[in-house]
């Protein structure tokens, strides 16, 4: 049995100790905004929040993430940041096939509440662990800026 | 996206009689015909036409009391925008308020298919979504705002022709009235379908056109878009499947008892293409996997090795092959040039990796299935389903889900991952979801396959080309179709015209005299393979436009200007060539910057690229810039048609730097993102892409922005370094990608 926090609530799961956060989230709590992509921390699909860092839930055990404060996308719009991240991604119509897109989300999210005005530097630092295979990459930089620029 | 609350008596039931109408006009047979088809039941008593009309009456949109309007779309939604674009340009003619409709993928039924591919398939490949489905869409949108008008002439009493439609209201000006579309949907449902209702002037567009935000946009952030990999039934099982090291390897014997003793697993079962182990949750069945022991029989199995394949497509490249193209007298130039040269090309496996692993669903009940999964056939997908389930087509509920990504993967006609999820749902008798693991998208075959390709040229004392030479070796990705009878499956008793899928005419568009292109087709049953963006474009494009910069250089001409010289004749290829020139400023760089150029027509629409780029004495390339040019015909939106040549170029870097799968006797050596890299965020340059206006009808235009990308950038390098790039990808020629952005 773990006890997790997920987007302000508590849940009480019965799985195996190893089970990744990310399968827990979308199997156990219904939440499957986030995806899997590579099981191995190599694309970002998958990211989360855990007390506010980006983190690869697919290779987090459940064991690990107890006690910590994990947001997924389908919370993240409880920030301020977040919702300004999912408005202008919408407005630059930066999704495609959408698959990792809450993964680029929460990324995002992260990188702006960290740094109001991140270089492209900083962008490429914060941002190059998300793989889009549909190739969104110049939108997300653009609409990243777009937020910098205009709203914070 | 969501389906809306309507209940069936609040709708104007609307025919897909122009979908059914257009087989006909398209010549394609009556394979939209109505009542024959099980799958496509008359719906009876709606005062539809009769079956000798050759069309069928069904449900395809749905217009509420409140205005709302709900279109189902035959074609799939990969990322390119289908959900989008269909609807509006259904609602371009229906003159509805865009912000009132919705879309969502359409049940499969023949009355979705796409009349591109004869009207026998719904089958979202070969960027024939807009081309195929844009006169029928335009038809039903156009037939229902004539019923809306003809509904509203009748309650006031007055003509039909002095009444005007806009954004969703039928206005009778003289008398100074008007009505919503959701107040005269229950009347306009018992008046006549139009046969011939007129469509608009494209100056009088005022949806198509327009850079409209995408219909999915929000689900796609918040993390509430469904994919088939999030499908979620009551007490549903998930499997992964042990599959053989070598294709169509068979388990021999095994061992299930370590697996069964892993906590969730359920059951174990043999299924044609492994081992499928059932469990209460992923992560079980992963483990039920890792502990399963299975001996395989790989007698039968494929033994592709990628270094034997390239020779032997090396030496078939010395053979003539199937005649493709033949114009003048090839020989006779030959020997009355100045010149005559040649040059080799080869290109590896490759694998199309998108997002989303595969992933099938099925409730199988004996008597009935449901099936959820993205897919780019459903058709097909569903054809066999019905077969391994010994279901008829309608009793069989085929769920099309978005795609995380397809990139042809989701469109294969054999219906592999389909089959496969179908063998497991019998052997179990259980709802279960089949998933795939990173690893086994990347090692589960149908590739791109491997190509060879040799291109020769002859000229005169000037350079100028008199004959030109084209020869490819490559694998066809459709023979098995054949093989396997799926001809016996289709009710129609013919496949639908797959030539422009396989077709190895390269458009090679110059204005030279002599021509002969040939191919030698090779058929490898245990070896996988499958259309990938673009398809042989990637290859034989790639061998062109690298070998016309080879000819113009040595003749000290302007790539560029070489290229105009031969174009005289295409105005519309040579306006996309002076349009990517100009915007990017070609031949002004400085600072050690070189630029590449490339030009395409297929899918009915035209592109040319620009590269710009900066290599570093130990193969460290800076990518500055890249300009794309494109002439789409009818862009229905814009900005969409700009988001996937963006697309494009970002896949086609990924494709000409590291797009390898390697075969050693027959084992795939690549498995995740660490060893089939992506292009990611840090390596990407300025993109900008520049759409011609045009009329015309609508081209292609997912495919359009990859094939000639490499070449504009192999013709960059060459420009740098005098480095004449023959083969893919750069990683094995010792290139690497700089980071783009300087602190
Ligand atoms: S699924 Fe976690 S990084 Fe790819
Ligand atoms: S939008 Fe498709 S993978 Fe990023």
């Amino acid at each position: 049995m773990f006890t997790i926090r997920v987007n302000g609530e508590d849940h009480t799961v019965d799985v195996p100790a190893d089970k990744p956060l990310l399968w827990v989230l979308r199997e156990d709590l219904k939440l499957t905004g986030s995806k899997y992509g590579c099981g191995q921390a190599l694309c970002g699909a998958c990211t989360v929040h855990v007390d506010d860092q980006p983190t690869r839930s697919c290779v987090m055990p459940i064991s690990a993430a107890e006690g910590h404060n994990i947001t997924t996308v389908e919370a993240i719009d409880q920030q301020q940041i977040g919702r300004l991240v999912q408005q202008a991604w919408q407005e630059l119509n930066v999704p495609q096939c959408g698959y990792c897109q809450s993964g680029q989300v929460m990324a995002a999210t992260a990188l702006l509440t960290e740094n109001r005005s991140p270089s492209d530097r900083d962008i490429d630092e914060a941002m190059s662990g998300n793989i889009c295979r549909c190739g969104t990459y110049a939108r997300i930089r653009k609409a990243i800026h777009k937020i910098a620029d205009e709203q914070l | 996206m969501s389906t809306s609350g309507f209940t069936r008596r609040q709708f104007l039931r609307v025919s897909a009689l122009a979908g059914g109408g257009l087989l006909v006009a398209c010549g394609g047979g009556g394979g939209g015909g109505g009542g024959s088809n099980p799958n496509n039941p008359q719906p009876p008593g709606n005062g539809g036409p009769s079956d000798a009309e050759q069309f069928t009456v069904s449900e395809f949109m749905r217009i509420g009391s409140d205005g709302r309007i709900h279109i189902l779309v035959g074609a799939s939604e990969i990322g390119q925008g289908a959900l989008t674009s269909m609807p509006m340009i259904v609602a371009e003619e229906l003159d509805a308020d865009w912000d009132l409709v919705t879309a969502e993928h359409s049940p499969v039924a023949a009355r979705f298919n796409n009349p591109y591919f004869g009207g026998l398939l719904q089958f979202t490949v070969a960027s024939a979504t807009t081309r195929g489905y844009f006169d029928n869409q335009r038809q039903v949108g156009a037939a229902v705002r004539q019923m809306l008008v003809n509904a509203a002439a009748e309650r006031w009493q007055v003509s039909a022709d002095s009444l005007r439609t806009e954004r969703g209201v039928v206005y009778d000006d003289l008398n100074g009235r008007s009505a919503s579309y959701g107040e005269l949907a229950e009347s306009a449902a018992n008046q006549p379908v139009p046969s011939n209702p007129p469509l608009k002037d494209p100056a009088s567009y005022r949806i198509i056109g327009q850079s409209k935000q995408r219909k999915d946009a929000a689900e796609k952030v918040n993390g509430t878009h469904l994919y088939g990999i999030d499908v979620d039934i009551p007490d549903m099982l998930t499997a992964v499947i042990a599959r053989p090291p070598r294709f169509f390897g068979q388990a021999l014997s095994v061992d299930s008892n370590a697996a069964m003793a892993v906590p969730g697993v359920r059951e174990v079962h043999t299924i044609p293409s492994g081992v499928a182990v059932v469990a209460d949750d992923y992560w079980s069945a992963e483990k039920g996997r890792q502990a399963l022991e299975v001996s395989w029989n790989e007698l039968l199995a494929g033994r592709t090795d990628s270094n034997d394949t390239r020779d032997e497509y090396s030496f078939k490249l010395n053979l003539p092959g199937v005649p493709i193209r033949v114009d003048g007298l090839v020989p006779v130039a030959q020997l009355a040039a100045a010149e005559n040269r040649s040059a080799d090309y080869f290109f590896p496996f490759q694998a199309h990796a998108a997002m989303e692993p595969l992933n099938v669903t099925v409730d199988y009940t004996g008597s009935k299935a449901d099936i959820w999964t993205g897919s780019q056939s459903p058709t097909l997908d569903k054809t066999f389903a019905s077969l391994i389930l010994g279901l008829l087509p309608n009793q069989i509920t085929f769920h099309t889900m978005s795609s995380g990504g397809g990139f042809g993967r989701r469109g294969n006609p054999l219906a592999d991952y389909v089959r496969d999820a179908c063998h497991v749902a019998k052997a179990s008798q259980k709802p279960v979801k089949v998933m795939w693991t990173r690893e086994d998208d990347m090692k589960g075959g149908y590739y791109r396959p491997a190509a060879a390709v040799r291109v020769g040229a002859s000229m005169d004392n000037q350079g100028n080309i008199t004959a030109w030479t084209h020869r490819a070796v490559t694998q066809d990705v459709t023979a098995s179709l054949y093989a396997e009878e799926l001809l016996d499956t289709l009710a129609e008793g013919q496949l639908p015209p797959f030539k422009e899928l396989t077709d190895l005419e390269t458009g090679m568009p110059y204005d030279i005299d002599n021509v002969l292109m040939d191919a030698h087709l090779t058929l490898k049953p245990q070896m996988p393979s499958l259309w990938m963006r673009s398809v042989n474009k990637f290859t034989d494009v790639f061998a062109q436009e690298t070998f016309i910069d080879d000819i113009a250089v040595s003749y000290s001409r302007d790539p560029y200007q070489y290229r105009r010289g031969m174009l005289a004749s295409k105005p519309r290829l040579l306006a996309v060539l002076d349009a990517a020139a100009q915007a990017a400023n070609w031949g002004s760089t400085g600072g050690g910057r070189s630029q590449g150029i490339a030009v395409l027509n297929h899918w009915m629409s035209y592109v040319a690229q620009v590269v710009e780029l900066s290599v570093s004495d130990d193969k460290v390339i800076t990518l500055h810039r890249i300009v794309s040019a494109i002439d789409v015909g009818t862009a229905i939106n814009p900005d969409l048609v700009v988001a996937q040549v963006e697309s494009a170029v970002i896949f086609a870097l990924t494709s000409v730097f590291y797009g390898e799968i390697e075969l050693q006797d027959g084992v795939v050596q690549q498995s995740n993102f660490d060893d089939y890299k992506m292009l990611r965020m840090f390596q990407v340059p300025q993109i900008d892409t520049v759409v011609l206006p045009s009329n015309e009808s609508p081209g292609g235009v997912g495919e359009l922005g990859v094939p000639a990308l490499g070449p504009a950038l192999a013709n960059a390098i060459f420009a740098a370094t005098g480095e004449k790039i023959r083969e893919l990808p750069l990683k094995n020629l010792g290139y690497t990608l700089a980071e783009q952005h300087p602190a």
